[in-house]
């Protein structure tokens, strides 16, 4: 019997590997908002399956709300990235890393 | 509703509720595009309305411009074979094309009026989607339209009004 997270995982790489084939050939800003979405789905996979973690909580927070500037300003989603980058760091510290 | 007000309001919408949009209306967004123009009038397309979840969901793994989860999704595909044959070079790889992405704005644009969120999708595998969709090979998808009632509507991008010239072309630049 295939297995709830088996699906779910099954789902995001089938996303991955056809966003690695098309990217070949579409805007070179959609691969970090590929690569984005997926850490935002793989996020909401491991709460859904009972992993419960704050700090990655916090990070999808992020992702929502910057991701689709991808659309309206490059400056903008450039500069959103490189803060999301930053934000990571005290999250490291967050114990067990 | 006013057709301007339309075609200024409406958003790429990439969130959705749950609610079911109910096949007539859908039926209605489809028949708005088939009332677009077409090259030579060719009317080659041909629309697939998808509102079962199990599919939606496989179609949703091949196209990753397919965001969010809507409950319906409108393929907009072409006869490529009849599309050569009534327009030659031209019809089957320009003017399909562009006849498919004015069928779209139409779908879109009477959604909006039907208070529907929808947003257009070009980032799939083509070939996948035939294969998943078992469409013969002369039926190709060149477009995916998501529609369901919007969970918010997001702000508009900004627009550049200062590229319109008149009698001949000048740079703004």
């Amino acid at each position: 019997m295939i297995s709830s997270i088996e699906t779910k995982a099954f789902e995001l790489v089938c996303y991955m590997v056809t966003s690695a084939c098309n990217l070949l050939n579409e805007n070179r800003l959609y691969g970090p908002f590929r690569l984005l979405d997926t850490a935002s789905r793989l996020i909401t996979i491991l709460e859904e399956e009972g992993v419960k973690s704050k700090r990655l909580g916090e990070i999808r927070e992020r992702i929502v709300a910057g991701q689709f500037s991808v659309m309206e300003d490059e400056k903008v989603f450039t500069d959103f990235l490189q803060d999301l980058v930053l934000a990571l760091i005290p999250l490291m510290e967050d114990g067990t890393v | 509703m006013d057709l301007l007000k339309a075609i200024v309001e409406r958003r790429s919408v990439r969130s959705f509720r749950a609610d079911f949009v109910p096949e007539d209306m859908l039926r209605r967004l489809v028949e708005a595009g088939i009332w677009a123009p077409s090259g030579g009038n060719a009317q080659t397309w041909r629309f697939i309305i998808i509102t079962d979840g199990g599919s939606i969901r496989r179609l949703k793994m091949l196209s990753p411009g397919l965001l969010g989860n809507p409950p319906a999704v409108i393929v907009i595909c072409q006869d490529v074979a009849k599309a050569e044959r009534k327009g030659a070079k031209l019809g089957k790889e320009v003017l399909s094309l562009m006849d498919s992405a004015m069928a779209a704005q139409n779908i879109m644009l009477a959604a909006y009026a039907e208070g529907l969120g929808t947003c257009i999708v070009r980032s799939f595998h083509p070939g996948g989607v035939q294969k998943l969709l078992r469409l013969p090979e002369y039926i190709e998808p060149q477009i995916l339209i998501s529609v369901g009632v919007p969970v918010s509507m997001p702000k508009p991008p900004k627009r550049n009004f200062d590229i319109v010239s008149f009698q001949e072309y000048r740079s703004n630049d």
